[in-house]
């Protein structure tokens, strides 16, 4: 492990850095930087609807991160984030009828357990065809996204449509299987005690089970799979499962939390900035609710440019880029600098 | 010795000269003052334990680490070298302890990466294959260029890395323990082919554990302990055991005959028309039979790609067998195939051929090193729940119990010196009483005393009625541990026979039979 005081160097180069690119940027598109900065910082971080927004984007962002990680750590690319996210939410909202007349907190957490089932199915899925076929899950999982949305498509202007069946979208849930808001006043829901408990399963599974040391195994060396006698093919699936599983708690979360019922866009399109959520937390789990915040302040600053400081919102993109960029760059200096060779 | 060889001009000045060469990794002190100088057209020889700083010393020279403290001549003139890339350009070529191939690329592209005379858009591969081709044919070995690094075995990756460094033509050529896993005949094609450019006044370093390597070839020798040269001497009028009590400091006592079997021997493995496919198809092993004995050594030798190393993996559950039976003698066991994690549980231990592609994470740290095998014991994983105490305390015995130099159980692999490595999984595997041990070049890259060391254990196993199946490139190491022998050739097995009713000459015929 390094320094913290290298870590805490990058962090400062991090930040100058993501700082100066995009205010060129803004000052070419005639804007003040720094008035864009104020606006952004002032009303993500001061405010308290803002902060209270970062959070509700957090919830999602770092249940798909934790997914994303679980499924490097392996050594998978789990591309797949936003097709889970979708086929959870689906499933649990399929049966979320029959769930309602459950006691309350019983019907809720059957609505997550199928939200995590769905989204896992789909993931140990890419993972059999990988383990099976030697199917590259980039590009299985970067299809079944497209499949999933399809299907969304379709489930809200068919099976799951609203008892009207005017409006492209499903029918409420129960009110007995929404997440209760947390924090008055704001959007904040309980789905942020899910994250926060997910993230510390993952960290106790990472550090403490054989399940976790044998997927370090294999993600740091394949072959010795073979050696040690890991079954990495069982190891695959059940790493997708978990894997694709998290993203599909995400969407339970995010239409029990938030949306109540399935529409076009309620997914979010997390599933790209999650894999930066996970890569900015080196994959430790504990890492990964700040780096989702941090991500979190970039949704929601993309709306307070906008409005506040007449700044076209696809500035926030780019210093979205920047910061991954300069953590890259940095990154990649700093083992240079530190690894032995 | 070298009679007949010109000897070379220790006038002028050197071709290498390293002065007060210093290198620490965190509390470590790989090199102390290091005071070293090579002529041209001189092969030098570099001794010392496991452990002593050659490796860092070489790297040093080849550009992949800089020093701390110290300065590099070159002709008279400092030189800095940033990276390999930059001694490359001054003629330094190295073949590293390490193998640095990649290993998804074939053997021609191996070759020719980092090599300017083969194009740096297009590569000229047809050039290359005539050339190298030419080059390997010197040295009396057969090089497949189609094929990937990763399908080769350790002794077919040591061949490429030879000739790669010897196809760019160095002035300087280092050779960090060559010869670890060649057979004799690959050993002396080798020196041969360096003792005609030696003649041609290329400077070359030898580092080696086999004593005879440095005592046939080289007329100096430098020797090194703790990072510091401790001695220098000419190599005239010396014999082994004077190396030996150069590199140890005292006398080595003698390595244990075989003593007579105590108890009448039973089969703990029996092999039934066994046949192994590879990756790509071809049959490796070809209807092998025969039988593993408890209190016995039994030797495999071949030569490489013959099939033994596929023998291996099956026979160690590594692969699955296309065809035949395998069966063990040993409490517990199911019917059926058995992968490696089952079989450690029955009692079969396997020091592999290919420590870094098998058995080995680099990055991580010794105690996920050992737990990596040890996985489905109770001791570390409680149903699941990892016993982290434990391992701890298993790998810090481990270490102190082989002497295994390392700045502790949380250092990570890649910090260890290669003999060191090799020592750790020896610990590793023999920790759970194994009765069964099939160990592959068991004592590749360890110094003189660890290697009587290892062998005095696996007697010790032998004679408390574990079976041992051994494959070495060495045959002089079969010859002294081993009770049978068997030989593979072109994926048949031959014998095995009693080591005393058979002779080297007639297994070494076996070997090259067609
Ligand atoms: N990258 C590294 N980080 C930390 N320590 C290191 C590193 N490389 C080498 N060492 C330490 O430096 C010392 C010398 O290592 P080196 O590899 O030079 O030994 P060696 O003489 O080549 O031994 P061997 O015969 O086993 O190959 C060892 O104690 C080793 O643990
Ligand atoms: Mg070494």
């Amino acid at each position: 492990m390094k320094s913290v005081r290298g870590d805490l160097m990058l962090g400062v180069l991090i930040l100058l850095s993501v700082a100066a690119v995009p205010a060129l940027f803004i000052l070419a598109a005639g804007k003040s930087p720094v008035a864009a900065y104020g606006a952004l910082i002032g009303y993500t971080l001061a405010t308290f609807n803002g902060f209270a927004e970062v959070v509700v984007h957090a919830i999602p962002l770092t249940l798909i991160g934790l997914g994303v990680a679980v499924a490097f750590r392996g050594g998978i690319f789990n591309i797949g984030g936003d097709g889970q996210l979708i086929v959870g939410a689906i499933a649990s909202v399929a049966v979320a009828p029959w769930l309602g007349r459950m006691p309350v907190p019983l019907g809720l957490l059957c609505f997550l357990v199928v939200g995590f089932a769905g989204g896992g199915a789909l993931g140990a899925l890419v993972g059999w065809l990988r383990a099976r076929f030697g199917a590259n899950e980039i590009i299985v999982t970067i299809m079944l996204n497209y499949v999933a949305l399809q299907l969304l498509t379709w489930v809200i202007r068919g099976p799951l449509q609203e008892p009207m069946r005017i409006f492209p979208q499903s029918f409420a849930i129960p009110a007995t299987v929404e997440l209760p808001v947390l924090v008055a006043n704001s959007r904040i829901h309980a789905g942020l005690i899910v994250a926060v408990v997910a993230t510390l399963v993952l960290f106790v599974v990472f550090r403490h089970t054989a399940y976790g040391f044998r997927l370090s195994v294999i993600g740091e060396n394949r072959s010795v799979a073979p050696f040690a006698g890991i079954n990495d093919r069982r190891t695959i699936v059940q790493t997708m499962l978990i894997s694709g599983g998290l993203a599909g708690l995400a969407g339970a979360v995010e239409i029990a939390g938030i949306h109540h019922k399935l529409q076009d866009d309620f997914a979010g399109g997390y599933g790209l900035a999650a894999i930066a959520v996970a890569l900015m937390a080196r994959l430790n789990p504990l890492a990964v609710p700040f780096t989702a915040l941090l991500f979190g302040v970039f949704y929601v600053g993309a709306g307070a440019l906008q409005r506040d400081a007449g700044i076209p919102f696809p500035i926030v993109w780019i210093i979205e880029g920047t910061v991954i960029f300069a953590f890259l760059a940095y990154d990649a200096l700093m083992h240079r600098a530190t690894a032995p060779r | 010795m070298v009679e007949g060889r010109p000897v070379p001009s220790y006038a002028g000045r050197p071709l290498l000269e390293l002065v007060g060469i210093g290198k620490s990794f965190g509390r470590t002190a790989a090199n102390r003052d290091v005071h070293l100088d090579v002529w041209p057209g001189e092969i030098l020889g570099i001794l010392g334990e496991n452990g002593a700083g050659k490796s860092t010393l070489m790297n040093i020279i080849a550009g992949l680490l800089s020093p701390d403290v110290g300065k590099i001549l070159l002709n008279g003139e400092t030189v800095r070298f940033s990276s390999p890339r930059d001694a490359a350009a001054a003629g330094i070529g190295m073949v590293h302890q390490h193998f640095k191939l990649i290993g998804s690329l074939t053997v021609a592209e191996n070759i020719a990466l980092g090599d300017a005379r083969w194009g740096r858009g297009m590569l000229r591969l047809t050039s290359l294959r005539k050339e190298v081709g030419a080059l390997a044919a010197t040295l009396g070995v057969a090089v497949d260029f189609d094929r990937r690094v990763d399908d080769l075995t350790v002794g077919e990756q040591q061949r490429v890395e030879i000739l790669r460094a010897l196809s760019r033509r160095p002035r300087l050529l280092i050779l960090d323990e060559p010869t670890a896993v060649l057979t004799q005949d690959e050993r002396l094609g080798l020196f041969r082919l360096i003792a005609d450019l030696a003649e041609r006044r290329m400077a070359v370093i030898i580092i080696s554990h086999k004593l005879e390597d440095i005592l046939e070839n080289c007329r100096r020798v430098v020797v090194m302990r703790q990072g510091s040269v401790v001695d220098r001497a000419h190599l005239a009028g010396r014999n082994r055991a004077d190396l030996v009590r150069m590199v140890v400091g005292e006398d080595l006592p003698a390595v244990v005959g075989s003593p007579e079997r105590a108890v009448a021997a039973a089969p703990l493995i029996t092999v039934e028309n066994l046949t192994v496919r590879r990756a790509n198809g071809t049959l490796a092993v070809d209807g092998a039979s025969f039988a593993l004995l408890s209190n016995e050594v039994l030797g495999v030798c071949g030569v490489d790609g013959n099939g033994q190393s596929e023998l291996i993996q099956a026979l160690t559950g590594m692969v699955q067998p296309a065809s035949g039976r395998v069966h063990y003698h040993l409490q517990g066991v199911r019917d059926g195939w058995q992968d490696a994690a089952m079989l450690r549980r029955l009692g079969l231990c396997h020091i592999p051929e290919d420590r870094h592609r098998h058995a080995i994470l680099a990055d991580l740290p010794l105690t996920a090193n050992y737990l990596m095998t040890h996985l489905g014991r109770r001791e570390f994983n409680w149903r699941g729940w990892l016993r982290r105490r434990a391992v701890h305390d298993r790998v810090a015995a481990a270490i102190s119990a082989f002497e295994v130099r390392a700045p502790g159980p949380h250092a990570r692999m890649a910090e260890l010196s290669g003999g060191n490595q090799q020592k750790f999984v020896l610990a590793r595997e023999f920790a759970c009483a194994p009765r069964i041990i099939v160990a592959a070049h068991p004592t590749r890259g360890l110094d003189v005393r660890t290697i009587a060391f290892v062998r005095r254990q696996l007697m010790r196993m032998r004679a408390e009625g574990a079976g041992i199946l051994l494959l070495s490139a060495d045959l002089q190491e079969i010859w002294e541990m081993a009770d049978r022998v068997a030989v593979m050739a072109a994926g048949r097995i031959r014998g095995p026979v009693a080591v005393s009713e058979t002779t080297l000459q007639d297994v070494g015929h076996w070997m090259t039979a067609r």
